[in-house]
This record gives C-alpha cells, structure tokens and sequence, in this order.
C-alpha cells in the first residue's frame, strides 16, 4: 500500500520531504556511497570550506597538497561527525539498552547496582517471572493493552476519516464551531474531568469495561486525528471526486474505494499514534477500570512500582519497562517513516 | 498517562491549524493564505457555478452526517463532563456525601490558596527551564542531523526512539536509573571514580529537579527535533549559498537567514513544549511524588490532589476550569503569534 | 457506531449475567501492600462455600480514591478491605453499611481489637470491623549484632542504645546501616513507626478530641532529634531519604541492623527471608515507656449492597477459628482477643509480641487522616522529610503545625 501511495503523482512527495523521511539504513547508506552523495557532502559542508580554501589557494599554489589536506580534513570533520554521533547515540539509546539489559539478570542481582548492567551470572528470567506473579499475570495485562489499543486504533481511523472528510469536503451550519470543540478537547487536562467521566460511563453501563476505556481514548484522540486526515483529504485534488462520481462512485464507496488509498499515509500516521497513546495511558485506566484481570499493563506498572511486601523490585520493574516499551518500539521503527512524515507534515504546513 | 502529557505534545501540532500543504513542500510564507495556495478550493467556492452550488446545498447536511460520530464522542465523553466539572465547580463538592452549592466561592478561595499559587511558580519554572533545555538540546540536534550524509537517519531514528515510548514508562524507567542503591546512574558515578559514593539523585530538589529535566530532555529532544528539522530543511540551499558567497560567516547566517526564516517552526515547537510542560503530571507523580518537601507540585498534581487526595471535588473542578482558561489563553496567543487564524474555504 | 458499541456491550454483559449461578458472589476490593492472609482466607472460603469472593487488588495508594469515585459512580464492590484510619471518614459520609445490631449480638464481639472497632464507630454507630491487625514493633538484625559484638538475644530498650548499636553495626562494611526508615515523605509509614515514640512518651500529635493539632512537643522534639542524629551519623541509607514506603521492608536485604516495622512483615520475613535471624520488642518511646500504631484494615460493607447476607457470611468465617488461622498464618495477628493464642498455636513466637503490642497500641481518630497524615503532600508526610532531612527544623515544625490546623478547622 505504501508504496503505490507514497509515488502517486496526486499526491506528490517534495523532494526535500524526501530527504526528511527518515530512510532505512540500507537506503541511506547506498546513496551516501553515490557520488552525488560524496557531491552534496562536500558542497553543504557547514565551515565554509569555499572561502577557507580560497585563502589557502592563495597561500600556497601547490594543487596536490592541497587536496590532500583537504581530503584529510573531510575525513577528520567525518571522524569528528560520527564521534559526536555515536555519543549522542548512546545518551538516547543507553537508558533503554541498560534497562533491557538489565532485566535479564538474575533475581538475585535486582538488588545490586546495574554495574555493569548486563547479566554477570547468566542469563535469567527471574525479573519477568516476578513481573507475572503481580495482578492477573503480565500475559492477561497485555492481551487487555493489546485489546484496548487496537481497538483504539479501528475505531480512530473509521471515526476521524468520516469526520476529516467531513470538515474537508462539505459546508455545513457551525462547521468552524464544531472543529474547534474537536480540538479544544486537548486543552483540558483530562485529570480533571475523570470524575464526570467516570460517571458517565457508570450511566452507559460502561464502566469497568475495556469498551468504555476504548471510547474515551479515541475521544482523547480525536483532535489530532480528525485534524490530520481533514488535511490528509484537503490535499487531494477535488478533480478526482468529481470523476469518481461521474462514473458512479457515491459516498461511503467513494471514500472507501477511492480516497482511502490516496489518504493511506495519514491513516497510518493516526493509526500509529491511536496505538501508542492507548498502550502507554495509564491514569484513566487506573481509575475507570475496576477488576484485576481487566487492568492494562501500565496499571500493572503501577502495583509494580508501588511495591510489594514493603520492597519494590527493581527487576519486576526493568522486566516491565521491557514490556511496554518493546510494542512501541516495534510498531516504530516498522512504520517510521509514515509517523515521522506525519509529524512533519503537520509542522510544515 | 503518555494521552495526557505526549498526546497534547503531539496534538497541539493539530491545534496550529495549519493552511494546506504546498506541494513544493516549503512552508507558506507569512500572508499566504490558504485560498492562495490551493487553486483547487477556488473551484468550488459558493456562487462560482450555479450547478454546483445546488448539488451543495443538497449535500451539506450530508457533511454532518460525516461528521456525526465524532462529534457525538465529543459531546460525551468532552463536552458533557467538562460542563459537569464547570457545575461542579460552583459546589462545596465532597467525592462523598452531599454536595452544597456555594456560587463562585471556589474561585474565591483560589485567589488566597497560597499553595495553589505555589503550584502555578513551580509550574512556570519548569516550563520555563525545560523548554529553554530542550531547545538547548533539540536545535542543535536538528543542525546535526539536517544534511543528508551517511548514518543520518539511524541518528535521527536514535534520537526519536524515546518519544515512541509512555511518559509515565520513561519516569518509571529514570526513577530506577537515578535509584541510590539499585540504579545505575549513582553507581555508574561511583564506578568512575567521580563521587565518593552513590548520590541519592531524588533526595534534593536541585538535583532532583535536574534528574527531571534530563529524563524530559531524553524523552522530548526528538520530537522538537524532528519539528526544526522540518523548519531547516524547508529554507531555500540558494538563500543560504547566497548569503555565504556575500560573505557572511556562520553565525551571521544562522542568526539574520535560518532565525527568522524558521520563525513559525521555532514557535509551533515553542507552543508544542510550553503546552506540554504546563500540563506537566506523570513525571513528578512518578519520580519525586511531588517531593523532595513538596516542592514539586505542579498545576495539575495539585488539582489531582485537590479532586482524588483530599476529595475536594468542587475546588479541583474549579482549579481545572481555571487552568482551562489558562490554556486556552496560551492557545489564542499561539494562533496570534503563529498567524494561523485564517478561515478556511 | 457507538449504538453499534453499545448494543455489543450489552449483549456482552447479558452473557456475563446470564453466566452466573444462584450462589452469591461478593465483590470485594482489597488493598496492595498488606501481605497475603487476606488472599488466603478468600482461597479457603472460596474452597469449602457455595457462595464465593472475588478479591480484587488495588494499589494501595489508589484504592481510597477509586473507592471513592466508584461510590460516586454507583459501582463500588459489595465489600471493601479497608485500612482503618479511612473508616471514620466513610462513614460520616454515609457511605457505609451501619453494622451496629448485627454486630453487638456476634458472641465474640467485645473481643475483637479495640482499635479497629474504635476506629470503626462514628456517632455511636459501628460501619467498619476488624478484618487484619497490625502492630508496629522494632526489629533487630541478631546475625548483624552478633558481626558487631552485641549481644543478639538482648533487645535495645531506649533510643540512645539503638543509636549506639546502630554505630557499631554501620562499621561493619560499607553497605551495612544501622538503622533504616521510610523518609521520603511517606505519611502512612511514619505515624506507623515514629509516632510511638512520642506516644511511648506521653504526647500526641492531635489532641483527643482531634480538633488542635499538638505536634509541636519536647518529646517530638527529641524523637526528631534522635533521626536526625542518626542520618547525620551516616547511619541510614542514603535511599530512605526519597523512600516513600515503596522499600518500607528495606529490612529484608539483610543489610540493615534495627528498624520498625509491622506484624505483617514479620510473617513475610519468617516465609520470604528465613535466613535473616532477627528479633522484636515494643518501640521504645523517646522519654521511656512503649508504644505501638495498631494498624490493619477494617471490614466496611459499601452502603445498599445486595448481598449483606452472603457478606455477613462470609466474615464470620473469618472471625472463624479456621479463619483466623489462615490470617495469622499469612501474617495477620487475630482480630479475635478471646482465640489470639489458640490462632498463633504452632507460628513464630515472635507474633506474640505483635499481640502484645495491640495493649499499648493508639491510632488517632481523624476524618482528614489522609489529608493529614497519609497523603504524601500532606503535612505530616511533608514534615517528616523536612524536619529529619531539612536545613530548618524549626520551620518544618511552625509549617506543619500551621498547615495540620488549617486542614482540621476546615473540615469543621
């Protein structure tokens, strides 16, 4: 699907866009071994190398040297580039690798200082055995998060491509009205309404329930949602709606079969986001669900945190930071490039 | 809590309501509206084709047919309850028992609620000094990873990896890190040789608060990263080889071509931080519980103390109605600021 | 599609219902953190009766509010394990089932543990019994006092002496401290520890009627002195001073010589830690004498319940000789006075001076006890950390002092 969408030419990628979406690393690597690659490393280098070499030209009048220090310098600057990278690599990689590490040791070791962090005496579940023992077992919380982010995600999509479509392509009494209520849904903290909240549901009979904890984080969702496929549908050109329904295409049909495929990116962007936030709520999870085996896995963490038998267990607590961060991560790094284009999309414009 | 404090972070990328995309992939400049860019929507403004207007004024209630679903969870799971709290904040409002209506005492007694006061400093600082560190982090990250060379985007997707995961797993995560006895950053310390013995990071507000501070910027750097980086990459490479071949040095060219061309990027990342941060709750919840000495009590830890602590349902309902206020202030002024508050066809 | 949503949900529920048998089952809440008798007695009454109970455990320092907004919300459990200190102020909220006939005509009833039944009565009316007890008492590590020359079987009667023990024990080794406790603004597990020692000594924090906040006493003083000293002494692990009761049980590493701890957790070392040999004796009190917080959860029916009659059953097994058994086997001491020594028959002796600790043992009566004592924002848990870790001990004590008597007058 992405790729048909992503070289449509109704929906135009921007060559700079281009260079923005992060690439995966083969891609990436094989275009800077590309000439043009060396060419554009050269030409953007930021220490003006032009003028500095213009001096040094004047100086000294010997070609060959030159280059050759020149050549050096490209590669100290290249050794300098990649030093500050990979330093910079390891501040916003260490907590995560540490912490995963780390829940590998033995239940022994959880005690002791990550030092090093690695396993010392074997490789061990320990940490997520212990992790299991609290509430109704890690497997139940996770097929609960699981569930509610999933559904999250379905029922984000479905909701906010009718109502992008909506607001993008037909006039109605209060539309203005009606799409700042959308999004100014995220500009009360949602802990003060929990209360009411949690009264309502109880009236829908829907409290307790992963349904109703559904349907409040895809209301917590929708201002983002809503807003992007609004501007998902706005950049497709009208003249294609307008064909479509030349040759039949009505409504629903039109939108499923015609302009769902050119507005796929922004559906994956929603979708990615719609995931991420239900799987990592915790506090209306907390207070509006009510019985053990329907926790989510971030109230899992919580019981984690606050300990048990008067000591908290860091190994339960590496073991669940794994847990819940290892989803995101995945869902990620596959579908990067819609979520980091997403993002920017939304930044550009 | 990632819906609370990431989602409005994310979201309020929504809220800067932007004009539609420029194929070109260039922001518009300031004073083009949408109208302008998007010859397309000129095509069916009202009264251009009179065909084409009655087929709309047959279809338009059809628009809030699309719209229905949305707006009927917005009404009750948004608007109904924030309505409920406004009620509810004109109330003498135990969780328990009877509730007793007191008009506008509430807002009152917020006034004279000195640690209510307290809450808005701590507040202001924090937002403040994180987003000042942010920024002190995320731009020059945003320069390290524009140019498109080897590695690039395995640094950018590095630097953006803890953005993906929860707030409240990242405060979980640094409160083990920054654990005396059991953690790592303390023993790493000591392991090198630079303290004596492993520092209780949490114990102190200043260090505590610092400990904070580097978890936000670890967590949040890529994704104002990631926002600059739209801004830098979207400035003309002519304008910036123009101005180096008049001579104008580094610096000069950052701060009189990239500064000002990045304007609207650089205030949409502001906004983004400044919302954030003002609904700051997990992480001081989490790591500190609010501590050392209560010294890190935020807005809204204090209204969740005031609601699900003390049970003073109507006074939270009234502090959440004024933080309302507050935000929705912001918002104006980051429409204003942002220029943003064109109609839309 | 939200009718859709709930249609499905409905149908869902009607399923669940429709699912269930005639026996009753209870809903019950349970709080985190107390040890594992409660879970056992719901396993052995689960196991020998029709009807059942499904506990439900919640972090203990979110089950007062979810209780709260589940009541709110017209869905709270039929029955709920709650720590005691909350039971005043649910009852005067009217919240609570009155249990006072039912009550006074069990048998055993003037032998169930008078704190919890105190605590459990509000305007002469009884809402909440005893479900758990526990004691405060202090704790010493026999294997570390031998390592640092003390005599292991002698138990420290005045704090000048566990202050002096806890020197000895500290230059063992680097990571061995004398003493340890719960600093990090943790309300709940300090009035659970440091109180008696002023209690021990004659004074309270909130005077008997609980309208004037006292804390401001010479005992209070020299009790806060007396941590101090130690923290300063280096005596204490660094980390007890953000512990917010998440390590209460820091005791358990075997590297701590003397701390205050509960009943509770004596059951849990005995099971969970059996190579550490310690000791218990009453908490000295700061000027001499002895004392001790009685803690545990009291048993609350949530008002209107349709199974007050399967819930009634159900703690009278628990008031059981079989019942009571099971509790004190998972650590909980009896709540029946006149069975405490037949229910202990056969587990450690040490339990016994959990037991004897319920004589001397207070616990004050408050409706505000969360905001005033437990909420880790709260002034007594804010000036725990101040007083004992602070620069300004006076201020610590004129804040606290100030704040504590503006919570009680605004709840007046």
């Amino acid at each position: 699907m992405s790729n048909k969408s992503m070289n449509d030419p109704l929906h135009p990628r921007p060559s700079r866009l281009a260079s923005l979406a992060p690439q995966d690393e083969g891609e990436g690597a094989r275009r800077s071994n590309t000439l043009e690659g060396e060419g554009q490393l050269r030409l953007s280098s930021p220490h003006g190398e032009v003028r500095n070499g213009a001096k040094r030209n004047e100086a000294s009048n010997h070609e060959g040297a030159w280059l050759r220090f020149k050549r050096a310098k490209t590669l100290r600057k290249n050794f300098a580039y990649h030093g500050a990278g990979l330093a910079i690599a390891l501040f916003f990689l260490a907590p995560l690798a540490v912490t995963l590490l780390a829940s590998f040791r033995h239940g022994t070791e959880a005690r002791q200082p990550a030092i090093p962090p690695w396993p010392t005496n074997g490789f061990s579940l320990d940490s997520y055995r212990s992790l299991d023992s609290f509430g109704a077992g890690v497997w139940q919380h996770t097929v609960n998060s699981l569930a509610v982010s999933l559904a999250t995600v379905v029922l984000t999509v479905a909701v906010s491509l009718l109502a992008g479509y909506g607001f993008s392509r037909y006039r109605f009494p209060l539309k203005n009205v009606l799409f700042v209520l959308v999004i100014a849904t995220l500009m009360i903290p949602f802990q003060s309404i929990l209360t009411p909240l949690f009264i309502i549901l109880a009236k829908l009979g829907l409290n307790n329930s992963l349904v109703g904890l559904t349907l409040v984080y895809v209301t917590l969702q929708l201002p983002f949602s809503v807003f992007m496929m609004r501007n998902a549908f706005d950049a497709v050109p009208k003249e294609i709606e307008e064909a479509a329904r030349i040759d039949g295409a009505r409504d629903l049909m039109l939108l499923v079969r015609v302009l769902l495929p050119l507005v796929l990116p922004g559906v994956a962007t929603v979708a990615i986001f719609a995931f991420l936030n239900a799987w990592n709520e915790f506090l209306a999870a907390l207070v509006l669900l009510s019985s053990n085996e329907k926790y989510t896995l971030p109230v899992l963490m919580m019981a984690v945190r606050a300990g048990r038998l008067g000591a908290i267990n860091w190994g339960a607590v590496q073991a669940g930071v794994a847990v819940m961060t290892i989803p995101c991560l995945i869902v990620f790094l596959a579908l990067q490039r819609y979520y980091m284009r997403g993002l920017m999309a939304g930044a550009v414009k | 809590m990632g819906v609370v404090t990431i989602t409005p972070l994310l979201k309020t990328v929504a809220q800067t309501s932007p004009p539609p995309p420029d194929p070109s992939g260039h922001p518009p400049r300031k004073g083009e509206g949408a109208r302008e860019t998007h010859p397309e929507h000129q095509m069916t403004d009202p009264g251009q084709n009179q065909s084409t207007r009655k087929r709309r004024s047959a279809t338009q209630w059809r628009g809030l047919l699309y719209i229905a679903p949305a707006m009927a969870l917005v009404i009750v799971f948004f608007v109904v309850p924030v309505l409920f709290t406004g009620w509810m904040s004109l109330h003498n409002w135990p969780l328990m028992g009877t509730q007793r209506w007191i008009g506008f005492n509430n807002y009152i007694r917020m006034a004279n609620d000195a640690r209510f006061m307290s809450a808005l400093r701590f507040t202001a600082y924090y937002t403040i000094i994180v987003t000042i560190a942010i920024f002190a982090i995320a731009f020059p990250l945003a320069i390290f990873v524009e140019k498109q060379r080897r590695f690039v985007g395995t640094y950018r997707t590095i630097i953006f990896l803890p953005v993906v995961i929860g707030l409240a797993t990242a405060s979980l995560l640094w409160v083990w890190l920054a654990n005396v006895d059991s953690g790592f950053i303390g023993p790493a310390l000591k392991a090198l040789g630079l303290v004596e013995r492993s520092p209780n990071l949490l114990a102190s507000f200043d260090s505590a608060f610092l400990t904070i501070i580097i978890m936000v910027v670890w967590k949040i750097a890529g994704f104002t990263m990631i926002i600059l980086l739209t801004g830098l990459q979207a400035i003309p490479v002519e304008l910036t080889e123009a101005a180096r071949i008049d001579g104008a040095g580094r610096w000069q060219r950052f701060r009189h071509l990239t500064l000002p061309l990045m304007r609207r990027t650089i205030a949409l990342a502001l906004i983004i931080s400044v919302t954030g941060s003002i609904l700051a709750f997990d992480q001081f919840y989490i790591m500190t519980s609010g501590g050392p000495q209560n010294r890190m009590i935020s807005v809204v830890y204090y209204i969740f103390n005031q609601s699900f602590v003390s049970f003073n349902l109507g006074y939270g309902a009234a502090l959440s109605i004024a933080l309302l206020v507050i935000l929705m202030l912001i918002s104006i002024a980051q429409l204003r600021l942002l220029k943003i508050g064109e109609e839309r066809p | 599609m939200i009718k859709r949503l709930l249609a499905t949900s409905a149908v869902a529920t009607f399923c669940f219902m429709s699912g269930a048998s005639a026996a009753e089952t209870i809903e019950m809440w349970v709080r985190t953190g107390v040890g594992d008798s409660f879970k056992k007695v719901v396993e052995a009454y689960n196991a020998s009766h029709e009807n059942k109970v499904t506990a439900t455990e919640v972090p203990f320092s979110e089950l007062v509010q979810k209780y709260a907004t589940a009541i709110a919300g017209g869905q709270a459990p039929d029955a709920l394990s709650m720590d005691l200190i909350y039971t005043p102020a649910f009852a005067a909220a009217g919240q609570l089932e009155d249990l006072t006939d039912w009550a006074k005509q069990l048998p055993y009833f003037n032998s169930l543990s008078p704190s919890h039944v105190k605590l459990g009565t509000y305007q002469d009316r009884i809402y909440g019994l005893p479900l758990s007890v526990e004691t405060s008492v202090f704790a010493w590590n026999k294997g570390l006092y031998k390592q640092a020359g003390l005599d292991p079987e002698k138990a420290p009667a005045s704090w000048q002496e566990i202050e002096v023990n806890a020197e000895k024990i500290r230059k063992l080794g680097d990571d061995t401290y004398g003493f340890y406790f719960s600093g990090g603004a943790c309300g709940g597990c300090m009035i659970f520890t440091f109180t008696p020692l002023v209690w021990g000594s004659g004074a309270d924090i909130l005077s008997a009627d609980g309208k004037t906040a006292t804390l401001d006493t010479p005992q209070m003083r020299k009790a806060v002195d007396a941590y101090r000293s130690m923290v300063k002494k280096d005596l204490v692990p660094p980390s007890a001073a953000t512990d917010n009761g998440t390590n209460f049980l820091s005791f358990n590493n075997g590297k701590i010589g003397q701390q205050s701890l509960g009943a509770f957790a004596i059951g849990t070392l005995v099971t969970e830690y059996p190579d550490i040999d310690f000791g218990v004796t009453l908490i000295p009190g700061i000027d001499g004498g002895t004392s001790s917080f009685a803690g545990g959860d009291n048993f609350v029916i949530t008002k209107g319940t349709k199974k007050l009659d399967a819930v009634k059953e159900f703690l009278e097994y628990v008031y059981s000789l079989e019942g009571q058994k099971v509790m004190a086997k998972y650590g909980s001491l009896p709540t029946r006075g006149d069975i405490a020594e037949e229910a202990l028959k056969g587990l450690d002796p040490r339990m016994q001076v959990g037991l004897k600790a319920i004589a001397v043992a207070r616990t004050p009566y408050t409706l505000q006890f969360n905001d005033l004592i437990n909420s880790a924002n709260g002034p007594w848990a804010t000036f725990t950390n101040a007083a004992i870790y602070g620069d300004d001990v006076d201020g610590a004590f004129a804040n606290a002092q100030g704040e504590m008597q503006a919570i009680i007058d605004s709840g007046q």
